[in-house]
């Protein structure tokens, strides 16, 4: 009895964790399309650019870190891999403001057809600069995973549960609070807010909307990367693996409403822990489940739970 | 025989119900003439294969379906490969564990799945429009993806013959036939189907119903005041347009005697359906066909030149989005941007030496202005 207990709540917390990688993806993504009104399919790309140029940062930190050894040695890998994530996500600012600056800005008052297929060729383009740059092989890093591992958290509790997957909920509950104080506290990220609520009020007050825009499309290009690199130590990377968290983030937007922050934290949570009991209780309904929810929420609440975001974060 | 009608002080044909001018009719004539003379070309040279330009014609078709939401009721589906998928997979389940061997039954087969998986999908995703519509109907596309790879019983990401044996043939006209004789011989079914498909969907656009979904894709509220059925109006298209990726799809099936989870159902095909339509120019009727035959041989020839072909479509794709927004037939019709300039070179050709000159001059602004945003987002407006 205390073993189907251990392993539904190991399956549950394994949940949460795909839930925050999720929410990381989802967020982006989903703020993007509440303020620029801009469906970015190239948005898996991104996470998985993050995942590959992860592996290298990760390399080369651990590289200049060593080991861990002892307490401190534990804390030191433990920050240093968090300096990598980190710098992997910064390395993607550049590339979504250049996404929002060059190839966005000119086709706003455009058709949306044509937002949707630059997107789309943005997608097929990054795919294979991802080709040339990291060969048609999948890379994988095994040194961090095992390094974190190696520190004991869960077991402390008697839970054999791995430690990374602790890490990686903690980073995500620091994440969902980062960026609920970003647009609730602070300046910036109200001044986002009033754009989403109402593009020419904010102009009105003084608003760089573009500014804004860039600055959206950059967060979400961060926190793509973010997840990525966050996502990649335990698996591989591999060339199609942005395709997967791009439409289950579709799924989480439908879900928590379009462009609400709120309800993308909900929807990641549930999709992932959905689908990780699925995993254990009926496995061939893992992929259908997310999509079966979906399909409940679009009859019963077509507006998704949160409704649309701006009032409040 | 054609029947000559004067409307608005042009003389335009009609035949069979399909009214045109006489550019248009010449124009129309050549297009079948050179759909039925394909099999003959493509033996003349080695670059041209008849298969590529058949799967072209097939995607296309699937293009075509996907239009008439697109032109009229303003919705983007991101997920037309599901439909064409449908088809591709019911005509392989019918022929495997159905036991049915004819062609034509296959297809009915492949259209009853595809009307029953679009009415499904419609009714679900149509309860929102804009970009949400295309982020749900590329969602449900990628569940029918992820279930194809899924099941076994489906053949997994291996795909599945269509019959298994060694003949794995389908029977046309109740016999088997030489390979390369089914090719040429399925060849001009798809050409039947097509031309019928095309005039079906002529008529649609020449009915009320037509009209109906312009205003509904121009302003819903107002479409709805007027007391149009808004939501069973648009089902019904996204219906249509589903069957037309479901036939599609089952010839697919039937051609290529093998269906295949990412040839079919995979969004990246979506992705290519939609792009026909802009390629061929979306505001036209036959502009997706056209693009469709494009598409398939540009990708066909860049995968032998370079294994970054998605790269090169992707490129092909965002000099489409900037600088031919009309697509191929948009643009060479009468006000579309090549008839335009080819109007002007005839009446003064030194028009090139200003079209530099403003050439230059944009790329000049342009500069100036991305450095300018350059500075504003390294330094701040102030």
């Amino acid at each position: 009895m205390a073993g189907t207990l251990e392993t539904a709540l190991v399956q549950t917390l394994n949940g949460v964790q795909f839930g925050f990688i999720l929410f990381m993806i989802a967020s982006g993504l989903t703020v993007i399309l509440g303020i620029l009104d801009v469906l970015n399919l190239a948005h898996g790309e991104l996470f998985s650019i993050g995942a590959y140029a992860g592996i290298g940062v990760f390399g080369f930190v651990i590289g200049v870190v060593g080991p861990p050894s002892g307490v401190l040695g534990g804390v030191v890998f433990v920050l240093a891999v968090l300096v990598s994530v980190l710098l992997t996500a910064a390395l993607l600012l550049p590339v979504g403001t250049a996404f929002e600056a060059l190839f966005l800005r000119a086709i706003y008052d455009r058709d949306q057809v044509y937002q949707l297929v630059l997107t789309f060729a943005l997608l097929l383009i990054l795919l294979d600069v991802k080709k040339f740059v990291w060969g048609n092989t999948s890379l994988r890093t095994d040194a961090v995973y095992s390094a974190i591992n190696s520190i004991p958290t869960s077991e402390l509790v008697g839970l054999n549960y791995p430690t990374y997957n602790v890490f990686v909920i903690l980073v995500g509950v620091a994440v969902v609070a980062g960026l609920f104080w970003f647009f609730d506290r602070t300046k910036t990220g109200r001044i986002v807010r009033a754009t989403a609520i109402d593009r020419e009020m904010a102009t009105a007050i003084g608003v760089s909307t573009d500014r804004v825009f860039t600055l959206v499309f950059a967060l979400g290009a961060f926190l793509a990367g973010f997840a990525g690199a966050m996502a990649v130590p335990p698996t591989a990377a591999t060339l199609g693996m942005g395709t997967n968290p791009l439409v289950l983030s579709f799924v989480v937007i439908v879900i928590g409403g379009l462009g609400s922050l709120r309800g993308a934290f909900v929807g990641a949570l549930l999709v992932g822990v959905i689908r990780s009991w699925m995993i254990t209780l009926y496995p061939p309904g893992e992929i259908a489940a997310p999509f079966a929810i979906m399909a409940l929420i679009l009859l019963v609440k077509p507006e998704g739970l949160f409704g649309t975001w701006g009032e409040t974060a | 025989m054609p029947e000559r009608v004067e409307t608005d002080g042009e003389t335009r044909y009609r035949f069979l119900g399909v009214e045109a001018t006489r550019r248009e009719a010449v124009a129309l004539a050549l297009g079948v003439v050179a759909l039925f003379a394909v099999p003959d070309v493509t033996r003349l040279s080695d670059s041209l294969q008849l298969g590529v330009i058949h799967q072209g014609l097939l995607f296309g078709f699937a293009a075509v379906g996907l239009n008439l939401l697109l032109r009229h009721t303003k919705l983007t589906s991101f997920g037309h490969a599901a439909f064409f998928g449908t088809g591709a997979y019911a005509t392989a389940v019918l022929a495997k564990y159905a036991g049915l061997q004819s062609v034509g039954l296959l297809l009915l087969g492949a259209i009853a799945a595809a009307t029953v998986m679009a009415a499904l999908i419609g009714a679900l995703s149509l309860r929102h429009t804009g970009l949400y519509f295309a982020l749900l109907t590329l969602a449900f596309g990628q569940l029918l993806y992820a279930i194809a790879l899924g099941q076994s019983a489906l053949g997994g990401s291996d795909g599945m013959p269509i019959r298994p044996g060694p003949a794995n043939q389908p029977l046309l006209l109740g016999t088997t036939f030489e390979p390369a004789v089914y090719q040429i011989l399925t060849y001009y079914l798809t050409v039947a189907v097509i031309l019928v498909g095309l005039f079906v969907m002529y008529r649609i656009t020449q009915s009320p119903f037509r009209n109906a979904l312009d205003a509904i894709g121009q302003e819903r509220t107002r479409a709805r005041f007027i007391g149009l059925p808004v939501r069973r109006y648009v089902w019904a298209a996204f219906v249509i347009s589903g069957v037309y990726g479901g036939v599609a799809g089952g010839l697919y099936a039937v051609v290529r005697q093998y269906v295949r989870p990412e040839g079919t159902l995979f969004f990246l095909r979506s992705g290519d359906i939609l792009f026909m339509a802009i390629l061929g120019g979306f505001r036209t009727l036959v502009g997706p066909l056209i693009g469709g035959v494009v598409l398939i041989f540009l990708q066909d020839v860049g995968q032998d030149v370079t294994q970054y072909y998605e790269f090169l479509t992707g490129v092909v794709l965002l000099v489409l989005v900037y600088g031919f927004p009309r697509g191929i037939v948009g643009s060479f019709r009468s006000g579309g941007v090549v008839s335009e300039r080819l109007g002007q070179l005839r009446r003064e050709p030194s028009a090139v030496a200003d079209w530099a000159r403003s050439a230059v001059r944009t790329t000049e602004r342009k500069a100036v202005e991305s450095l300018s945003s350059l500075r504003i987002i390294l330094f701040g407006v102030d």
